[in-house]
């Protein structure tokens, strides 16, 4: 089966679906409560990254991808609910935070 | 006499586990129904109209689509202006309508309704 058209995906972004997956999938498993937010968390972040980083900057989807990976797994811990999956998803904010 | 006694006092023991075998037998009968559901032809699986209907039914739910744009012929990325992250998005509902889990070297293929389409409609556990 060959995709029909549109663009070719690079190894980097394939990464980084597969992250985004991964992580739509973890939420599945939570509450429908939070996996509403969990959902709208992840995707706005993968967004906005999206839009912010330099495509060509490979050394910080790089780390992004390590970093969304660690946070992936931590989600998946069945201790993960709520909140605490609302911080592990939005560090950004947490860094500017003094 | 005494032999055929001390015969009949054992034979009861494996009467006993005869019954239970048979009770046991119970369990492989359901086992044997999922088996026969992986071996699954078409004949009790999805058609494609089905396949067809759900998938579109699906696409056309997605928030960011405008419904009347949607048929069978549609590329998401191209025809529906979403992006890659949309199209993850729209293979994990397709996943859960069908009750499948589509492995992401797949799942990067899905770019259309009709590859979405042929993939559902050619997996043996497609949940009717």
């Amino acid at each position: 089966m060959a995709p029909s058209g549109g663009p070719r995906l690079s190894g980097l972004q394939k990464q980084v679906l597969s992250l985004y997956r991964g992580f739509l999938r973890a939420a599945r498993l939570k509450s429908l409560e939070d996996r509403k937010k969990i959902e709208s968390l992840v995707s706005a972040e993968f967004r906005r990254n999206a839009k912010q980083i330099d495509h060509k900057n490979f050394l910080h989807i790089e780390y992004l991808l390590r970093r969304g990976k660690k946070q992936l797994d931590q989600l998946k811990s069945p201790c993960t609910v709520g909140l605490s999956s609302i911080n592990v998803t939005l560090p950004q904010t947490q860094h500017t935070r003094p | 006499m005494a032999l055929r006694a001390a015969l009949l006092r054992h034979v009861r023991v494996p009467v006993q586990t005869l019954t239970q075998t048979a009770h046991r037998h119970g369990h492989p009968f359901s086992l044997s129904t999922t088996i026969l559901r992986f071996m699954s032809s078409h004949d009790d699986h999805l058609t494609k109209e089905e396949v067809i209907d759900r998938v579109l039914s699906v696409v056309k739910s997605f928030p960011k689509i405008d419904p009347s744009k949607v048929s069978p012929d549609v590329h998401f990325q191209n025809d529906l202006g979403l992006d890659s992250l949309d199209n993850v998005e729209i293979v994990m509902a397709l996943e859960e309508e069908f009750k499948l889990e589509i492995p992401d070297k797949e799942a990067d293929k899905i770019d259309s309704c009709n590859l979405a389409i042929e993939y559902i409609y050619n997996h043996p556990m497609a949940e009717i």
